[in-house]
């Protein structure tokens, strides 16, 4: 028997260390990783909320999929981005961007 | 076994499935033509988009739908994932109208003549008509989404630009932040009401007894969370930093694009959102409303100061496009018909304005391989005509009669004091006299100004040409007669309204 | 109240759920946070096995450990004389980051916590799992699978998803595409 709560918590965790990832990570790839990882925690909470609150209605259920689905699409984009970028400039530093200044 | 769709449901999406066969006409399309007659594929997605255009108008005044009449369970349909009523029309329109001009203006720049790329823009166009239209958390997101990874594209897409790469890159980067954010805020409100659908949600939030008191606090922070994701869409300050940047990045005609269905798409999920009560009623009694009211005030602001800087034109409109945002928002904040039909008004005459605005830029751009401000000097013996659209574009922007920017602000304003904000509405007042000095300075650099190239006019096709003379056929028409249009917007965002009654 | 045998379970994957995202956020080699990465999976998956969402773990497994993981180990070896560069891996803001992540993270425990109450009475709602009969749980794939492909359900998402997964893969293509081909 484990409360609703600790699952909650757990994506707390989990969602507040992918935010860290975002702020601080100079590399777009590991920012996109910390970016997977909030996604993760969101999935937490989705199929926690449908296992306590509707497991008659299988809708946190479908949520979390479409999350799936929309990381999975999500993730092929950004890295094809990153390889653009990285084969015209030789760096995916988020930092070294500066053509257009901020 | 056949499933029994009632034919409204259709109906009712007849745009988003002909926006698919479009789709996948201009994929097939794009490999039949030769490749130096690629501008075609560019026609085709204008003709198209203009057909489900004349398509959705004769869908509603043929068969009366949908009608600002039908009761909130006749006009969900679906399973509750959609809503047809006025506003989404309104919406799915302004997109079509967007989808139209943004490909016209787009055929003529080489490293977009690809089918791929106006493949995106109706896929994201796809995407913001679903949003606009959609009543249900989940549809809302996979909507979002199918716009956002679209547009993330569309801003990388030049790849050969290393500007436009890096554009893309922050976009995305920018984006995914922003919608798991959102996301894990429409998850708390799933866990609060274990309901999914905006209109169940809204009623359960709204009606005291059906979840305890202590719900307060994690609503609000899901409202701080799903602001943030909203906000980005409609670069609202603190979540505009993308703005400037890709503005400057991406290629012109998809700034053009993102600049108006973006923002347009945004505001209709606020609007429908907020006003579906799923933060609590939708009066000014709740701790997001005073949020919403500080962040239009400091959008506006910030928007236009920072604009005064810009040597650059397309980092200018960023800016202004920001504090366009701001505007906007009045509306959004009076919480009434009026003032959400003020917002939509205003949204419809940004379309025409700053489709056309961007399409100039992007000629004068393409001609003098460059967009800062002293590319535009001389622009009014140049090309006389060109300056002329850019004169009323300008003046549309700056709120100046006669052209349809006059009413947009007019009518924000005068929802505002009617809704008794009259200090929202003189904190706009005095932000519009602060943007006629930048919006003036580019008059000033067209008509005053001198340069050596006056005597070479800057080509135009005919498709440009017609692209233009329709935006601004509408930025003026709607200037003159701007009341049939408002009633129209204010008649729809009564939908949203009717049901708290 | 001792902790029970679920309870221990779900402790240790937590704990190495949160420890392997740790390291995903602070590594400096890649690919070590690429591992770490799917390691984190690994830990959410058996999470989803303590909920009774089955098929989410073996989705999660296909999708998050097969499909992305692997799919960011592929941008970081083609990007990898970046690993060996030297200098931090960190921006400047890496502290805010550090205040920020601690002040949303003490936001969501208190605001979540005094919601759903974190050490519940046996008694309390939502202290465990509802109990619910096991053909609901087992039905529940069946019932997924109806609710994706019924109009009264989730049809259009499930289509627009399509159309979705059709843009991103036509534009990933596209952006990737190296550019020396660009004019075939």
């Amino acid at each position: 028997m484990i409360p609703l709560s600790w699952y909650l918590l757990l994506a707390a965790a989990l969602f507040s260390l992918g935010l860290y990832g975002v702020v601080a990570r100079r590399n777009t790839i590991a920012i996109l990783m910390a970016v997977e990882l909030m996604l993760n925690a969101v999935n937490i909470n989705l199929v926690a909320f449908w296992r306590y609150m509707t497991p008659d209605r299988p809708v946190g259920l479908a949520w979390a999929v479409f999350v799936l689905t929309v990381a999975a699409a999500e993730a092929a984009v950004g890295l094809a981005l990153v390889i653009s970028i990285y084969r015209s400039r030789d760096s995916v530093v988020a930092e070294e961007m500066d053509l257009l200044k901020n | 076994m056949t499933p029994d769709i009632p034919r409204s449901w259709v109906l009712a999406l007849a745009p988003e499935i002909s926006l698919v066969i479009l789709l996948l006409a201009v994929f097939l399309f794009d490999r039949l033509v030769k490749p130096t007659e690629r501008r075609r594929v560019g026609l085709l997605t204008a003709w198209g988009a203009f057909a489900i255009l004349l398509l959705t108008v004769g869908i509603w005044l043929v068969g009366g739908e949908p009608s600002t009449q039908t009761g909130l369970a006749d006009s969900l349909m679906w399973g509750g994932m959609i809503r047809s009523d006025g506003v989404s029309l309104v919406f799915k329109l302004m997109f079509l109208v967007a989808l139209a001009a943004s490909s016209l203006i787009s055929l003529d720049v080489e490293r977009l003549q690809r089918g791929e790329f106006f493949a995106l823009l109706i896929a994201a166009t796809l995407g913001f008509s679903l949003m606009a239209a959609s009543a249900d958390l989940i549809m809302l997101y996979v909507a979002l989404e199918t716009a956002s990874i679209s547009s993330y594209i569309l801003a990388g897409f030049a790849t050969e630009d290393r500007k436009s790469a890096e554009a893309g890159m922050k976009y995305f980067v920018y984006g995914a932040f922003a919608t798991s954010v959102m996301l894990y805020g429409m998850s708390l409100i799933y866990g609060i009401t274990t309901q999914t659908n905006l209109y169940l949600v809204g009623s359960m939030v709204m009606n005291a007894s059906s979840i305890p008191a202590e719900a307060n606090a994690v609503l609000l922070l899901a409202a701080v969370m799903i602001v943030a994701g909203f906000g980005f869409k409609i670069s609202a300050v603190p979540f505009h930093f993308w703005t400037p940047d890709i503005y400057e990045g991406a290629p012109t005609p998809f700034v053009g694009f993102v600049s108006t269905a973006s923002k347009a798409a945004g505001f209709a999920v606020f609007l429908r959102v907020f006003s579906a009560g799923i933060f609590g009623a939708p009066d000014s009694s709740s701790m997001w409303w005073a949020m919403l009211v500080a962040m239009a005030i400091i959008t506006m602001t910030l928007g236009n100061f920072v604009a005064i800087f810009q040597k650059n034109i397309k980092r200018m409109l960023a800016y202004s496009s920001i504090a366009q945002a701001g505007y906007a928002m009045i509306g959004l904040v009076t919480m009434s018909p009026d003032g959400s039909g003020a917002t939509m008004f205003y949204l419809l005459m940004y379309l025409f304005t700053n489709i056309a605005l961007f399409g100039v830029v992007m000629l004068v751009g393409k001609e003098t391989n460059s967009v800062e401000m002293d590319s535009f000097n001389g622009l009014s013996r140049r090309s006389p005509h060109l300056a002329l659209v850019m004169l009323f574009a300008l003046l549309s922007l700056s709120g100046i009669p006669p052209t349809a920017g006059f009413f947009g602000k007019f009518f924000i304003f005068k929802a505002a004091v009617d809704a008794g904000l009259w200090w929202l509405a003189l904190v706009g007042i005095l932000n519009a006299f602060v943007a006629l000095y930048y919006y003036l300075n580019v008059v000033k650099c067209m008509y005053l100004y001198r340069s050596d190239e006056e005597d070479k006019p800057i080509p135009v096709s005919r498709a440009v040409k017609v692209g233009l003379a329709v935006l601004i056929f509408f930025v003026l028409y709607l200037g003159v007669f701007a009341g049939p249009a408002f009633e129209w917007t204010r008649e729809a965002a009564g939908a949203f309204f009717a049901l708290a009654g | 109240m001792d902790p029970t045998i679920d309870q221990i379970i779900f402790l240790i994957v937590s704990i190495l759920t949160l420890g392997a995202g740790f390291v995903v956020v602070t590594n400096r080699n890649l690919l070590y946070s690429a591992l770490a990465m799917m390691a984190s999976f690994l830990g959410v998956a058996a999470i989803y096995v303590l909920l009774d969402a089955g098929f989410l773990a073996a989705a999660q497994l296909l999708v998050y450990i097969g499909a992305i993981s692997i799919l960011v180990i592929f941008a970081i070896m083609m990007t990898r004389r970046l690993m060996q560069s030297t200098e931090t891996s960190f921006n400047a803001q890496w502290g805010m980051g550090i205040f920020t992540a601690l002040v949303v993270f003490g936001l969501f425990v208190a605001v979540i916590g005094n919601f759903w109450p974190l050490a519940p009475a046996a008694g309390q709602p939502l202290a465990s799992g509802t109990a619910v009969p096991d053909g609901m749980l087992q039905d529940s794939i069946a019932a997924l699978g109806r609710a994706f492909v019924s109009v009264d359900a989730f049809v259009i998402p499930f289509e627009l998803a399509s159309v979705m997964l059709l843009a991103a893969m036509v534009g990933a293509i596209l952006v990737a595409w190296p550019k020396a081909e660009d004019e075939v």
